[in-house]
């Protein structure tokens, strides 16, 4: 009997624990609609790094730069308290600090050295040719001036144009913050190999 | 000067470490402030102009704390996390719940995280449930809720509902079931502590509310509607889990059975976590001491599980 009694409410537990993903039936902003996310440096790749991530929030807590938060209901239960980081509101700037502290090695350890830099695989700039200031003639090269790998990951062309290496870049957003048009003529698309993307 | 009985020395100290650990999950939010403002500015003059006079006086303090340690930047880094997975001068602590949810879900263990595990789960075999008394931060929130209900009690009528054990074994399967397909984040919407570090972090850092606000507020009403601390007791997977491992622990409650009066059920009513030392079960105790203060004979004690411990039914 206490047996039963116990298996029923075993069973009931369970049944209560699968009504929690209907949280994620709640109404969300558009914004939610995007399916990748800038991660902080030294993550593993998208599938690795979620199921790796415990969202315990240490990256968050030891940003200097205060650019990681953590995400709420709006990307979906998957992404629930995962870390991310919004470029043009405030870009890494590759301190490494957050791999150092990672406790399940979602993040990759890292030293703040320039073979560390390079080594990140956040994602890669991308310019938006047609609203640059640089590319209609007007020379602006902040987002040249913000990299951390200028002349590798960004070279400067007539006008300060950027041109954008997929080789070096590594996804840090700091052009993105930087750039002084709005919207932003050069974003960061979080996925490393533009090239093998459709 | 009267003297203060072991119960009420207990209650007090409980109330003291988590109140400690309250005010240190808020201050890991806070040190995010001040690694910003020390990277940023590094004067406390400019700290001032920007954010305020009496952020200029938690800079300076944390200032001088972290120097006892180093450079302050770097010392400020070794401290980060919540409850559910914490770093407190680089020494990492893990939760149980974490390991497994890692060890359904991603099967790679990192050293530093394992090795997390032996300071909790050394504290749980010796005293048993002690972190659901001690450290967990919203269980100060779920005895500010008793206290309400004993204070209304006798005005309003609180229902006691129980419900068998299998149901947080129920939640602890479903939510690794979850954590397998959703993500591990789901926790945070069913651990109460792991909620309530969200929250706060959330707050603080970012100045938003997390989702876990909410889940923490569902809980207090379980609390305050259906039983006295009935999340603790019914729902919480980590206190059922360390309940279940410290069933054995070494230090728990005893009773003196001579002094025992039969009659008596006291001890079994105020218990937050429905343990009953009247038959000697001291399973899921939490060295809390409640029934310590309550007992009229005074025929508990807390101390090694002995020859001592009369085995009644």
């Amino acid at each position: 009997m206490e047996r039963r009694k116990f298996m029923r409410s075993f069973m009931a537990g369970v049944v209560a624990c699968g009504l929690i993903p209907l949280v994620d039936k709640l109404p969300k902003p558009i914004s939610s609609r995007l399916k990748k996310y800038l991660r902080p440096p030294g993550a593993k790749p998208e599938k690795e790094f979620l199921d790796a991530c415990i969202g315990c929030g240490q990256c968050a807590n030891v940003c200097p730069n205060k650019c990681i938060s953590l995400s709420g209901l709006e990307k979906g239960l998957e992404n629930l308290a995962t870390p991310y980081i919004v470029a043009r509101a405030k870009a890494c700037i590759l301190c490494m600090a957050c791999t150092q502290v990672c406790p399940t090695g979602a993040l990759t350890p890292l030293e703040p050295t320039l073979e560390g830099m390079l080594s990140v695989t956040m994602g890669t700039a991308f310019v938006a040719e047609d609203i640059c200031y640089s590319y209609a003639g007007r020379t602006c090269g902040a987002c040249y001036h913000a990299c951390p790998l200028p002349g590798k990951a960004i070279t400067l062309g007539l006008f300060e144009q950027p041109h954008v290496n997929p080789k070096y870049c590594v996804g840090c957003g700091l052009c993105e913050q930087a750039c002084i048009h709005m919207p932003q003529a050069i974003r960061v698309i979080p996925i490393k190999d533009l090239g093998t993307q459709t | 000067m009267r003297k203060l009985d072991t119960g009420k020395k207990l209650l007090a100290l409980s109330i003291f470490t988590r109140f400690s650990v309250l005010i240190l999950l808020c201050l890991l939010g806070l040190w995010t402030e001040y690694l910003n403002l020390k990277m940023g500015y590094n004067n406390p003059r400019l700290v001032e102009l920007s954010s305020g006079p009496a952020m200029r006086v938690f800079y300076e303090c944390s200032d001088a704390f972290f120097s006892l340690f180093g450079d302050p930047l770097e010392a400020a880094q070794t401290f980060g996390g919540m409850t559910w997975s914490i770093r407190l001068w680089g020494v990492p602590f893990t939760d149980p719940i974490a390991f497994f949810s890692i060890l359904v879900r991603d099967r790679s263990l990192e050293w530093g995280f394992v090795l997390g595990l032996i300071l909790p789960i050394t504290l749980v075999l010796l005293f048993g449930r002690v972190f659901c008394t001690y450290i967990c931060p919203a269980s100060l929130l779920f005895f500010t809720i008793s206290r309400i209900r004993r204070l209304l009690g006798g005005f309003f009528y609180f229902p006691n509902l129980s419900l068998s054990k299998g149901f947080a074994w129920g939640i602890l399967v479903g939510g690794l079931l979850l954590a397998l397909s959703f993500g591990h984040g789901i926790w945070i919407l069913i651990l109460p502590y792991f909620a309530m570090g969200q929250t706060i972090f959330h707050g603080i850092a970012f100045g938003t509310i997390s989702v876990a606000f909410f889940s923490l507020i569902l809980f207090s009403l379980f609390d305050l509607c259906l039983g006295q601390q009935f999340t603790c007791r019914y729902i919480c997977p980590t206190g059922r889990f360390l309940g279940w491992m410290g069933s054995k622990s070494l230090f728990s409650v005893r009773r003196d059975a001579k002094k025992c009066l039969p009659e008596c059920h006291i001890c079994y009513d105020v218990c937050p976590l429905k343990v009953d030392p009247k038959i000697d079960d001291s399973k899921d105790c939490s060295l809390c001491g409640e029934c310590l203060v309550a007992c009229p004979t005074k025929c508990l004690s807390i101390g090694k599980v002995g020859e001592t411990w009369v085995k009644l039914g």
